[in-house]
């Protein structure tokens, strides 16, 4: 990737996102749709390796920053304009990972895994409670959603966003400490990298944009209730998604985001019985053969190259 | 390693074709086939729910009704092609996929998906695209308050449901009950209704707990309630709860004169499993093959087509929507704005009885009270309806 400088990446991002911002008018209903989703994935699975992939710590807590920017949307819906909606779902799940990261961060491994993914299920708890007790609903209703096209922008936005942060992140002071951390923390942090500050920073960061789009994309579906909006297949999906792209990466997130939206549709519509059986035998293929992810095949391509 | 190269290079050609070519109809001498389309659970959560209660009767409508020689649009025959679509449970899935039926492949009409929470979601596109949408599995006031002129709810709403209980518990002179709810749009409206039926009964309430989604042990909440000894035990429950409490009830010895289980109480699953237990057990039913001739014969046909039991509850209503949305089809065409309007304004008649709508509910099923009695779910309340009397008190747990 040397050969390209952070200015050219963020033009090639901005380029691609200006190109995408006309597919409303030149795509049909349901392909608008899958692009959305591939955007979507592709905002989750750039964000969620900003932090994983480079500190080699495995966060589950997807759903929860997700659900709770949904939450955002429901509870502000009848009085917030939606870009404000959207802002402050990401900024809540940014706050809440701050918080969360200063207190569980020491852990790592295992236990990291199991605590942020016991946190989605706290959250929907907590939010389930507050609702019965002190809104005497669960469930939400979004009477007023924009147009799917505004959607649509809104989301592409955040995904370019989240893949500029990515590349800054990765470019500046703070991603090299994160890289540190992922070869060996405790050498990094005798060579006086602040560790936990940096981890707290990441993490935090890397939850806005979950929170963002949970909160821009539950507008389409009218009705919010905990059980949809804090899908834990959200959560594992991402995760999946950035390590079959290759999570130390940027591209290679992006890249399995689209490949993996298209094909789970494409099993869906062809295989209706059998798609997951099928999608498990390709997933453990990968696993087995490209450990390094998609962005490995890039690497190898070009070393072959070289070596001509 | 090449292998993953040149499959993803023959999976994304393959993608391209199956997302933007048109599905080809197969071409019929007569007219072109009726394309009705749906997604729903065939894997995740709610794929339990959806194939007890909702697909296997669509398909067995369609064949059905091809058997007969198609469908009547407006006098003429044309056969029924559906395209069906899992939704996996996801909500976005659900959306996209209704998007790209109505959207892009342009179905002739649209089945809907399971569960309150999609039927949320389908709505505004329906109502954009102009879709009338019969659903069996979607139930609630607050669907009903989006005033969706494309929506109709085939089953009974919360509330009246709800005041035929507290009428039979009234009718047999019970003086104090027991609640428990599930904490989801579904509990508190139902709890809503039973509370202001049970206060205009004059029936005290002695206690009245909540509990989340997903709960693994409510031993705790039913010993209190045994201790306070109320005429009757009502729990607003979806299936795995209404099997815990079940078991739980029978191990602690819990046997009030009311017992009643909510969702999943109507699964012939429910009575397979429990046997003799399920004995005078109440809930949420509307039908069995005993209440008409129509019933008897749907009956039949779903045991023969699936060897299995449809459930006494929304399988009926399902069915019955199915029937509406023919004799409207024979009566409108597949103008779908000359439909939504012939189901608004017409009455139909079904295996559960004649439907009307208003305001997109069904304002003609009465509620009804069922409870298990030797492996068949009979229908107690109202009398009108009955198939047989029903077990008050409760016989004790076998």
């Amino acid at each position: 990737m040397s050969r390209f400088t952070l200015r050219d990446s963020i033009l090639a991002t901005l380029l691609a996102a200006l190109v995408l911002s006309a597919m409303p008018w030149l795509m049909s209903d349901f392909a608008l749709a899958l692009t959305l989703t591939c955007l979507m994935y592709a905002g989750l699975a750039v964000s969620w390796a900003m932090f994983c992939g480079a500190t080699n710590y495995l966060s589950l807590a997807t759903a929860a920053f997700f659900g709770m920017g949904a939450y955002v949307t429901a509870w502000g819906a009848e009085t917030l304009a939606y870009g404000l909606a959207v802002l402050l779902g990401g900024l809540a799940a940014a706050v809440f990972a701050a918080l969360v990261g200063a207190a569980v961060l020491h852990l790592r491994g295992a236990y990291f895994a199991v605590i942020t993914f016991g946190l989605g299920e706290l959250v929907r708890h907590g939010i389930t409670y507050y609702e019965k007790a002190y809104a005497g609903t669960v469930g939400r209703v979004i009477s007023d959603p924009p147009e799917t096209v505004t959607i649509y922008h809104t989301v592409l936005l955040l995904t370019a966003l989240a893949v500029v942060t990515a590349l800054a992140v990765r470019a500046s002071r703070l991603g090299l400490a994160l890289r540190g951390i992922g070869s060996d923390e405790e050498r990094a942090r005798t060579l006086g990298v602040d560790t936990r500050r940096a981890k707290v920073l990441a993490f935090s960061l890397s939850a806005f944009f979950p929170g963002a789009l949970g909160a821009a994309m539950a507008m389409r579906w009218t009705y919010i209730d905990p059980l949809s909006v804090f899908n834990p297949f959200i959560g594992f999906q991402t995760v999946l998604i950035a390590m079959v792209g290759g999570a130390h990466t940027i591209l290679g997130p992006i890249a399995s985001s689209v490949l993996f939206s298209l094909l789970t549709e494409y099993l869906r519509l062809q295989f209706p019985y059998l798609f997951l059986v099928i999608l498990g035998l390709l997933l453990i293929l990968l696993v087995l053969y490209l450990p390094g992810g998609l962005a490995s095949l890039l690497d190898r391509w070009r070393w072959g190259k070289s070596r001509a | 390693m090449s292998v993953p190269s040149l499959s993803r290079r023959a999976i994304l050609g393959a993608i391209a074709a199956a997302a933007f070519a048109p599905a080809i109809a197969p071409a019929f001498a007569q007219d072109a086939p009726v394309r009705i389309g749906y997604a729903i659970a065939r894997t995740g959560p709610w794929s339990a729910g959806a194939q007890v209660t909702q697909e296997p009767n669509y398909i067995m409508w369609a064949e059905q009704v091809n058997a007969r020689g198609g469908l009547s649009v407006k006098g003429k025959k044309r056969m029924v092609e559906l395209v069906a679509v899992d939704d996996r449970s996801d909500m976005e899935t659900v959306v996209r996929s209704y998007e790209r039926l109505m959207g892009s492949d342009k179905v002739d009409l649209i089945l809907p998906p399971w569960g309150t929470g999609a039927n949320f979601a389908v709505m505004p596109l329906a109502q954009k695209h102009g879709y009338p949408m019969l659903s069996p599995t979607a139930t609630g006031r607050k669907l009903l308050g989006m005033k969706n002129p494309y929506f109709f709810a085939l089953l009974q709403q919360p509330d009246r449901m709800m005041d035929a209980l507290a009428e039979f518990l009234a009718a047999r002179g019970a003086k104090t009950a027991a609640v428990i709810y599930v904490d989801e749009l579904f509990g508190l409206e139902q709890f809503a209704g039973l509370e202001a039926s049970l206060k205009q009964k004059n029936i005290q309430l002695v206690e009245k707990k909540s509990y989340p989604i997903g709960v693994k042990d409510l031993q705790p909440v039913l010993n209190d309630i045994k201790s306070k000894n109320p005429d009757a035990f009502i729990a607003l429950s979806y299936p795995p709860d209404t099997f815990l409490i079940t078991g739980q009830s029978r191990a602690i010895g819990f046997n009030p004169k009311l017992f009643y289980t909510a969702v999943g109480t109507a699964f012939p699953v429910y009575r397979d499993k429990f046997g003799p237990v399920a004995e005078g057990v109440m809930g949420l039913g509307t039908w069995n093959p005993k209440s008409s001739a129509a019933t008897k014969a749907y009956f039949d046909a779903h045991v023969a087509r699936w060897k299995k039991e449809p459930d006494r509850w929304a399988s009926a209503h399902a069915w019955a929507g199915l029937q509406i949305l023919e004799q409207a089809v024979a009566k409108a065409g597949v103008d779908r704005k000359a439909l939504r309007d012939t189901i608004a304004n017409s009455e139909f008649d079904t295996i559960i009885g004649k439907i009307r709508f208003r305001n997109g509910e069904n304002i003609s099923t009465p509620g009804a009270v069922s409870q298990w009695q030797s492996g068949e779910f009979e229908v107690v309340w109202p009398p009108q309806n009955a198939t047989g009397p029903a077990y008050y008190p409760k016989p004790a747990w076998k």
